[in-house]
């Protein structure tokens, strides 16, 4: 037997109403269960929301001139005789191991025309092959292919089409303001549609080669507005650029590097939002299930008076039965735990893995300037996980606190005579 | 406590207890002084409700009088704090309950063991005590059994030997007899006279048996919370 008598009975009192135990331990199985998966889900979408602003099109990380934000104006550009040399940003920022992709931009604020119809947009300027590989909205085109540099050709966002009632292979005339004080307009065959699900991307993006916009826009083809980077986390994203910083100081004179954290503080609001929610699930789930032990333990206590009194009786103090109802209670919560985490971790992995897909149910969701799709995934936070399993042990002991100080105030001569 | 202490006396002053009930008040225990000597084995007989319980309950600082004294070991028991009336229940008390009372979720050897657990008492003197006193009363090869796997008198025979392993001065037990059949009891009896007579352990009874009666060396009786007659026989 153990030195303790205590943990003992506490451990063996679970075992005589197996039915209860199991019923009391699926209820805070379940609650284990319920917060882990849960903010697993809230996290997996929020890194999608997370991925999708940041991948879809912008990237992680910007650099661009000092003034670039937030007019954009056309004329706030890097490079050119007496700025930087661009290529060779583009190579020094490429050998960092976090940074996946590097792709320069050109944007100009134009109209497009096509028929009676006519919108104003967002030209886009990009390497189609480094853009490619940075952002993931040209990815799977909806239809047709790229453009390709010096035949002026160009890709428009579904909506974009609709509005202009235009289709692959019609011409479009952009006309748009040059760096010169000039009005530059040229025709432009469309040889692809993207769709990313962002209406506000889709109605105003026309996306055409770097130098076909810089011959529109009269800009020479040294000068670009941004250098975009994508890396492999988004939450690396100010180290990064913090290390990007630290790289072009001194030959980058008046070019800023910017953080998607900075360029949409909203998200990274809105995540500490659901940070601080993550709690409030833990406290509403546990917080109900407290009351259920508790009534429970006040139960299986209830019906051993009689035992508690014996032990009173026999010599035992007040604080030996309390400790006794306890360890019965760090014994239930050890086996709640076991089971939730044998409930919970099959599903994770799945869902993880293969998130079941929702999507057919309610679409997409544009939320915070993003698209989220409507799937099962779910990611792994092991910090949170054991934040889920502490509350599960405290609740348990919480929820036995008053019946073990009852326990411990039981009148033994009273009890025993049966009063 | 000293040796000393554990070989005193138990002794009760002008005691009594008052009960409440609604608007009623019930002497349980009206006016008792008495003495019982070390190494006596006591009877306390009478009908329901004449109040040997609630004596048994006194003495046993189980609780506590409305009015008068009870010294257990050389202690008044009304003015000690529950954790010191704890400890010394524990060193100086065994009790023996009618309904057994043993824990269910421990084995015969382990619910033996108990008071010698909270005592502090090490894991081979403990083995040491309760082989010996289960070999005694007749219950070796049942020490892992738990109590629903015992008969009603190898239960209390279980309860006797958590009584005395942990050596205490006094055991006090309340109708030990009332849930045994006739032979149970006279066994029973048997194993508590050879451990009042060997080891000197103080034994008083709560009890309307006969046969407890009988067996007694000092029988008081009571009604309506006064003692009726004391009367010591020789034996």
């Amino acid at each position: 037997m153990l030195q303790s008598p205590w943990s003992r009975i506490g451990m063996r009192n679970l075992g005589r109403n197996p039915k209860r135990t199991i019923l009391t331990a699926l209820g805070l199985a379940i609650g284990f269960f319920t917060s882990v998966v849960m903010v697993g889900w809230t996290q997996g979408l929020m890194n999608e929301m997370v991925d999708n602003a940041t991948g879809l099109v912008g990237g992680q990380i910007e650099i661009h001139d000092a003034e670039f934000r937030p007019e954009r104006s056309l004329y706030d550009t890097i490079g050119g005789r007496d700025g930087i040399d661009v290529d060779q940003v583009l190579a020094q920022v490429s050998d960092d191991d976090r940074i996946i992709a590097v792709a320069p931009r050109v944007y100009a604020g134009g109209l497009l025309s096509s028929g009676d119809s006519t919108v104003a947009g967002m030209l886009m300027g990009v390497d189609p092959e480094r853009e490619v590989a940075l952002s993931r909205f040209l990815d799977d085109l909806t239809a047709g292919r790229l453009p390709q540099p010096g035949r002026n050709e160009l890709v428009v966002g579904t909506e974009m089409a609709r509005q202009l009632e235009s289709d692959i292979g019609d011409e479009l005339v952009l006309v748009a303001s040059g760096a010169d004080g000039s009005m530059g307009n040229d025709l432009f065959t469309l040889v692809g549609t993207y769709r990313t699900g962002l209406v506000e991307i889709d109605s105003a993006f026309a996306v055409l080669p770097l130098e076909d916009l810089q011959a529109l826009v009269v800009l020479d083809e040294s000068r670009i507005h941004e250098i975009a980077v994508s890396t492999q986390d988004p939450w690396l994203a100010e180290e990064v650029a913090a290390a990007i910083a630290a790289t072009l100081e001194g030959e980058a004179l008046g070019t800023e590097v910017v953080p998607w954290s900075e360029l949409n503080p909203a998200i990274v609001e809105y995540t500490a939002l659901v940070d601080v929610f993550y709690y409030v699930i833990i406290v509403i789930v546990f917080g109900l299930a407290i009351f259920g032990v508790a009534n429970t333990m006040l139960m299986a206590t209830y019906e051993r008076r009689r035992e508690f009194a014996v032990m009173l009786a026999i010599g035992a103090t007040p604080g030996g039965v309390v400790k006794s109802v306890l360890y019965e209670a760090a014994a239930m919560g050890l086996f709640s735990l076991a089971l939730g985490v044998a409930i919970t971790w099959p599903v994770m992995v799945w869902w993880h893995n293969a998130p079941p897909d929702l999507t057919g149910l309610v679409g997409d969701i544009e939320m915070m300037g993003s698209v989220v799709s409507l799937t099962m995934q779910v990611e792994y936070d092991m910090g949170f996980t054991t934040m889920v399993a502490v509350a599960l042990m405290l609740t348990s002991l919480g929820s036995a606190l008053y019946p073990a100080f009852r326990a411990s105030r039981v009148p033994p001569a009273d009890t025993l005579s049966g009063l | 406590m000293t040796p000393d202490d554990m070989r005193r006396d138990v002794r009760t002053e002008n005691l009594w207890k008052i009960y409440q009930q609604a608007s009623e008040e019930v002497q349980a225990v009206r006016d008792v002084t008495l003495t019982i000597q070390p190494g006596e084995f006591t009877a306390l007989a009478g009908p329901s409700g004449s109040g040997k319980t609630t004596l048994l309950n006194l003495i046993g600082g189980l609780t506590r009088p409305t009015r008068g004294q009870v010294r257990v070991a050389d202690h008044e028991l009304s003015k000690l704090p529950n954790h010191v009336l704890a400890r010394l229940r524990l060193n100086q008390i065994g009790f023996v309950f009618q309904a057994y009372n043993l824990l269910p979720v421990l084995t015969a050897r382990e619910n033996a063991e108990f008071p010698m657990l909270l005592q502090g008492v090490s894991a081979e003197e403990r083995t040491r005590r309760v082989d010996e006193l289960f070999a005694r009363t007749g219950m070796e090869g049942l020490e892992d059994r738990r109590p629903g796997k015992l008969s009603g008198g190898q239960q209390q025979r279980v309860a006797v030997v958590r009584a005395v392993a942990s050596k205490p001065a006094l055991v006090l037990a309340d109708e030990p007899t009332a849930n045994l059949d006739s032979a149970s009891s006279d066994a029973l009896l048997d194993l508590m006279d050879e451990l009042n007579r060997d080891l000197g352990v103080t034994f008083v009874f709560a009890t309307h048996d006969e046969r407890v009666m009988e067996r007694s060396r000092r029988l008081i009786r009571m009604v309506d919370g006064r003692i009726d007659s004391d009367v010591i026989r020789v034996g």
